[in-house]
């Protein structure tokens, strides 16, 4: 069984972003990138389920800039075999993604795709469900558990107000949620390994497919800075203050 | 010149980084500090298995086989968590010692378990009044027969509470001052006639002073040959100088950052902070002082690790260069925090304590300085 996991280069979660001057994006000048933190998780789980048996090679794919091949590295030397990079420059839309995505499995055969189940950057949280219907395959979303067994796959979702389990014949679509493990450190024999492994690169033109983008970008803003609060002695002034904000 | 990293070495950045910013946190640290132990024998499992404690050892003997420039870049990072593990004595002294004298069964046999992470080294070299220079300790090896009798005393044995061997460097034969006559005995902690009495050092890492009475030891205690073990001591000490240096580098760095943070943050005559402008100025001086010392230190790395003529002239200048910079990065941190930055329950000054005993370990600045005056640089 092949597992397909993409993989997304992103800010890192512990840089301060701060939005560029004229308000059209996000500086990522001289800024630390590494992978999104649910895609780390997702390739976690898919290096899980080969070392249990359950799969046999495990496929990064990456789309986007050159230097997007960092983390193909970082995902090939936490386990995985081998990597796609797939070159643009162009602003990449969840659905273009989702496009490539789908071609990209139908030509390698994966029974499996596991994505993380957002990106930190622009929180869509859509590729994982778009791919899922362009390829007309189930999808178990916000997985905590994954459990594959025969050509048939358990997921227990993370729903409000508690957990959903779903099994869903293979191939099929998995979205990783933050409680599905923790990911491993790369260790640097697996480092020096990653270097020999196939990493291909491919153009995004390649594929055939309709890249344009559906939205158009405004404004990008910083959040309202929080104000101080205030303190009250008693529930009765909490509600006198409530009620002359016109909160309740 | 490119000083842009290789694939390895930023790999391992992150992934040490990583682990800091996951596994390690000030509150952890200071655990492990507290401890009895006074580290983390699960963390140390987990750097066996990601391949750490085999970096800078060469990979005929199953390590990753990186040189002194990549391991600074481990050190670096560890230097930003504050870690409390042996790694420095263990690798950066014990390990690359033994790399450097031992036998090749001994080098077969040992940094196996290194790597492993079975086995954990000290390197006793100081004594009172020689903390750097080894032709001046007063420790002997007397032989007798087949074997050595050995007597004299160790002061800050660093990690000699944790190790589970100890490397003692002692005089065989000739006197004083004499390159030629030092050796190198392997012990165990427990030997008979030897005392160690283990504290913790004002950084919260751990040391030991050990006391030699009569120690009987067989020839097969003897790392590489009798007489000829200076040089290979005088190298390890100073690419321990470019290791130690490395983690003094992380550790401004992270100085920098949260002072910098903090200026950002607190308020004052309706302000933050750092809109004064004598503040940044210091700020400044804070940035500079600790790109000096980093472009130093990748300068004493690349001759240390090309072994060129004046390599350790380098390592004794970037020491020098440490030793202001931290001073001056440390105190400004402390200050610029106010009284909570030399409060226990804030890392500020726990970085600060740490930058001090990197500058008075491996020989201070006022000894490298005065070694500079008396060693003229070789033109090449």
């Amino acid at each position: 069984m092949k597992i397909l996991v993409p993989v997304k280069r992103v800010v890192d979660f512990n840089v301060k972003v701060r939005v560029k001057a004229d308000g059209t994006g996000v500086d990522i000048d001289n800024v630390k990138m590494s992978m999104n933190p649910f895609d780390e998780i997702a390739v976690e789980e898919a290096i899980r389920l080969k070392e249990a048996g359950s799969a046999d090679e495990v496929i990064v794919v990456s789309v986007g800039v050159q230097q997007c091949q960092e983390t193909l590295r970082t995902a090939l030397a936490m386990g995985a075999d081998r990597a796609i990079l797939v070159k643009t420059d162009a602003l990449v839309e969840p659905l273009a993604v989702a496009k490539i995505l789908a071609k990209i499995a139908e030509e390698e055969g994966t029974n499996l795709v596991i994505l993380g189940k957002q990106s930190i950057d622009d929180d869509c949280n859509q590729t994982g469900q778009m791919l899922a219907a362009l390829i007309g395959r189930p999808q178990g979303t916000f997985a905590s558990e994954v459990v594959v067994e025969d050509d048939k796959v358990t997921v227990i979702r993370e729903v409000d107000g508690g957990l959903e389990t779903i099994s869903m014949s293979l191939p099929a679509i998995v979205t990783a949620d933050l409680r599905l493990n923790e990911p491993r450190y790369a260790s640097l024999p697996n480092i020096m390994k990653a270097k020999r492994k196939p990493l291909s690169e491919k153009m995004a033109e390649d594929y055939g497919v309709d890249l344009k983008p559906r939205h158009k970008i405004i404004a990008i803003s910083e959040p309202v800075t929080r104000e101080a609060g205030i303190k009250v002695a008693d529930v009765t002034e909490l509600v006198a203050k409530l009620k002359s904000v016109g909160a309740i | 010149m490119d000083f842009s990293l290789s694939d390895l070495q930023q790999m391992m950045q992150d992934s040490v980084s990583k682990f800091i910013q996951k596994d390690y946190d000030f509150e952890t640290r200071q655990s492990l500090v507290n401890s009895d132990l006074g580290y983390s024998e699960d963390n140390w499992k987990l750097f066996s298995d990601l391949g750490w404690l085999g970096l800078p050892i060469n990979a005929e003997y199953g390590g990753i086989g990186g040189n002194l420039i990549d391991t600074i870049f481990l050190q670096e990072e560890l230097g930003k968590g504050l870690v409390v593990e042996p790694i420095f004595s263990t690798l950066m002294l014990g390990a690359n010692l033994v790399q450097k004298h031992g036998s090749s069964e001994q080098k077969t046999t040992m940094l196996e378990d290194v790597i492993s992470g079975k086995l954990k080294l000290a390197l006793a070299h100081a004594e009172g009044p020689a903390a750097f220079d080894i032709t001046q300790i007063s420790t002997t090896a007397r032989k007798e027969g087949d074997k050595y009798i050995l007597n004299g005393h160790k002061s800050v044995v660093i990690g000699g509470a944790s190790a589970d061997k100890i490397l003692i460097c002692a005089r065989t034969s000739g006197k004083v001052g004499d390159e030629n006559g030092i050796s190198i005995f392997i012990i165990n902690p427990d030997q008979q006639g030897t005392s160690t009495r283990a504290y913790t050092t004002n950084d919260g890492m751990r040391a030991a002073d050990i006391k030699f009475n009569q120690v009987i030891l067989d020839a097969t205690s003897l790392l590489g040959e009798a007489d000829t073990a200076f040089n290979a001591v005088d190298q390890v000490l100073h690419e321990a100088i470019v290791a130690l240096s490395a983690e003094a580098i992380g550790i401004m760095g992270v100085l920098i950052d949260k002072t910098a943070e903090y200026l950002r943050t607190r308020q004052q005559f309706g302000n933050a902070i750092g809109r004064f402008q004598v503040l940044q100025h210091r700020m400044a001086d804070m940035f500079m002082e600790t790109e000096q010392a980093k472009s130093m230190l990748y300068f004493a790395a690349i001759e240390m690790a090309e072994n060129k003529t004046n390599a350790k002239r380098a390592a004794k200048m970037l020491k020098v260069k440490i030793g202001s910079a931290t001073r001056f990065v440390g105190q400004q941190a402390v200050q610029l925090h106010g009284g909570m930055g030399v409060s226990d329950e804030l890392d500020i000054g726990h970085y600060f304590k740490r930058l001090t005993s990197i500058n008075t370990l491996l020989g201070s600045k006022d000894y490298h300085l005065n070694e500079l005056i008396k060693i003229p640089a070789i033109r090449q």
